[in-house]
């Protein structure tokens, strides 16, 4: 890992710097409501965010999506959607980067989802470390931390007057040959920089026991504990739209007049229809088959196909919960459960 | 302060009764600002009941009579008008269900408590006095006017003493609100390319996770028109059309119903002013059929009455 340092005063040419060779995607506040959206400029980039909203794995997987446009007019026409510009994802916090490289195996595995893993690889991801974690965040708990590499090619952390750069990636060293204004670190940075990530990790208060959570959650599959908390669900799609690492989709061919599309479109295991079959048979016929489904999809079934966790720890979930359930607890609890 | 040991008796009183399910409360939520909706069936769990000005849910989502027996419920002045509305249109049978009613001094909207306090994660305490919140964690007092943290609805609550109760904890409320639908009649004076202007810019932000449409109480279809496949109302795209229309379609549905509890604003993890359209909603209904949903338990739903006076009568 290369290690440099930016002065803050010149972070913005960097971002010009960026913008003459990718399209940049940056954290942008409109109505209080931070979004990854793609800037013009340096100065629309909202730098003191805690976290965006909806998670930047909407530019990757984005809610609605075209697989292909078709029209009926005499000949049936087949055409493909646009290539993904090479894009440099400014300002991913570390938990999102990691969703996205927990996602990089979903979407490879047996089928490989090119129309996704495309997007991955044409993007340059730079990270900014968490300083501030909110009061939701559990990062800690599902192997990460507010200053995670997995998923980055560059991680900036604030470290007062400068940015502490650090190139991990064979990608990320792209940025060396187009910038030249990275500074060597001293040890004065690099102490700095161990006391800043040091203390972001202390400021984060809820911790979540996920220690072999999956072989707890195998024996308590049938117990009343997710009926109670299936509950006060109101079933409605926040937690799974919001989640960094909750993927799912339906396929729809829409159609007005003779043009038409088939899109994928965001899904989620709360709603009543999720796996309603054609038959009308439903084998999630109650919110508390579906609330489980979610906790087991992310601590049962990720662990056990592949010994990571299905959930970063952002804490978008708790945060957002009309009713408040919260992920944390209900995995804190289903320990206590008597067998 | 609502009297929380007189709310507890007689919620022990009715769970004492063979023929009640379970009485719909609420109980302290996991952090910070949060309480939540609590199902108590069993005595034993009676202190796990609160009340306070965090209470922030209409609880009569949850009433139903699938089940045999009676289910209680906790309302505000707010709540209970969404009952009388489920009562009118036929969704409850009042005999089976026992309402306890909270005459209310205002709910406080969190949004607005964590512009000034960023929410923390021990659970905070809240008395009210007066015209103020003390707002209590970690030993220290944080002092509110409550004008400035209650929810929108409540500067204008007309309805605090709930309308419709088996028993009341509490003396009855007089309103000091008024509903003069302030923020319809600015918006009302735009132009047509503003409000479209507008609305366009919130109904993009809409990532249709139904959080809206799921905590109406008054939304109840089995299976709303946003599912259907066959025919298709509305495609699953998210995009400006296909939102559009469902917002529509949400807030016509609700016409003549809708009783302004203003949960779907509420939950809105996109923060759609969707209480401005409900509201539009509301005054016209108000300005032709002078009716406002839920208020009157004697009256039948607008749309199962016709006056031969009604405007746009001409339908003979």
């Amino acid at each position: 890992m290369k290690r440099y340092t930016i002065h803050k005063q010149k972070i913005n040419d960097l971002i010009k710097t960026l913008l003459k060779k990718y399209r940049v995607i940056a954290p942008v506040e409109k109505n209080d409501i931070i979004l990854f959206k793609q800037i013009e400029r340096p100065d629309e980039i909202k730098l003191d965010f805690t976290n965006s909203k909806i998670p930047p794995k909407s530019i990757f997987l984005p809610q609605t999506e075209t697989l292909f446009k078709f029209s009926t007019d005499k000949d049936i026409k087949l055409e493909t959607p646009k290539n993904f510009e090479e894009t440099a994802l400014f300002g991913i916090r570390p938990c999102d980067a990691k969703s996205l490289d927990i996602l990089k195996n979903v979407f490879s595995d047996e089928y490989e989802d090119n129309l996704f893993l495309s997007k991955l690889k044409n993007t340059l991801f730079i990270g900014l470390t968490c300083k501030d974690p909110p009061v939701n965040c559990f990062c800690t708990s599902v192997d990460g931390s507010p200053f995670g590499t997995a998923g980055l090619d560059i991680l900036l952390t604030d470290i007062e007057d400068k940015y502490f750069v650090e190139i991990i990636t064979k990608k990320g060293e792209n940025l060396l040959k187009i910038f030249k204004d990275l500074k060597p670190v001293t040890k004065k940075d690099i102490e700095k920089k161990t006391t800043i990530a040091k203390n972001a990790e202390n400021k984060i208060k809820r911790h979540m026991q996920t220690k072999n959570i999956e072989k707890i959650l195998d024996q308590i599959f049938e117990n009343n504990f997710w009926g109670e908390i299936a509950k006060r669900c109101v079933g409605c799609g926040i937690c799974t739209y919001l989640c960094p690492t909750c993927h799912c989709f339906d396929i729809q061919d829409e159609k007005k007049g003779k043009h038409g599309a088939r899109i994928r479109v965001w899904d989620s295991c709360m709603y009543s229809e999720y796996t309603k079959q054609a038959s009308g048979y439903n084998p999630r016929p109650s919110q508390m088959n579906r609330i489980r489904n979610r906790i087991y999809h992310k601590f049962n079934y990720f662990p056990k196909n592949s010994q990571v966790f299905g959930c970063v720890g952002c804490g978008r979930c708790i945060t957002e919960c009309p009713v408040n359930i919260d992920i944390i607890e209900t995995i804190n609890d289903a320990r206590q459960v008597k067998k | 302060m609502v009297d929380t040991k007189k709310l507890k008796n007689e919620i022990l009183k009715i769970l004492e009764k063979k023929d009640v399910k379970h009485v719909i409360c609420y109980t302290a939520g996991s952090y910070g600002f949060q309480t939540r909706p609590f199902f108590i069936s069993k005595k034993e769990d009676i202190e796990k009941i609160i009340f306070s000005p965090l209470c922030l849910h209409n609880l009569s989502l949850y009433v139903n009579n699938n089940d045999e027996k009676k289910i209680g419920v906790v309302v505000k002045g707010c709540d209970s008008k969404s009952v009388v509305q489920l009562i009118q249109e036929k969704q409850l049978d009042r005999k089976k269900i026992i309402i306890i009613g909270i005459p209310c001094k205002g709910v406080i909207d969190p949004k607005k408590l964590r512009e000034k306090i960023s929410e923390p994660l021990e659970q905070v305490d809240v008395k009210e006095i007066k015209d103020k919140y003390i707002i209590t964690f970690k030993d220290k007092k944080h002092e509110f006017n409550k004008k400035d943290l209650v929810f929108d609805k409540c500067l204008t609550c007309e309805h605090p003493t709930p309308i419709i109760y088996d028993v009341l904890i509490d003396e009855k409320i007089k309103p000091t609100g008024k509903e003069k639908y302030e923020q319809v009649k600015t918006f009302e004076k735009q132009t047509i390319d503003n409000k479209w202007k507008f609305w366009e810019e919130q109904f993009s932000k809409c990532i249709r996770c139904y959080a809206c449409r799921n905590v109406c109480p008054i939304c109840f279809c089995e299976e709303c028109m946003a599912e259907q496949l066959n025919p298709q109302w509305l495609y699953r795209s998210v995009n400006i059309s296909e939102n559009t229309i469902w917002h529509i379609m949400r807030a016509f549905h609700l016409a003549g119903r809708c009783t302004g509890c203003g949960e779907c604003e509420r939950v809105c993890p996109m923060d759609i002013p969707l209480m401005l359209l409900n509201k539009k909603l509301e005054k016209e209904i108000k300005e032709l059929y002078d009716y406002i949903p839920g208020t009157n338990p004697e009256n039948i739903p607008l749309f199962a009455m016709y006056k031969p006076d009604d405007p746009g009568g001409d339908i003979k």
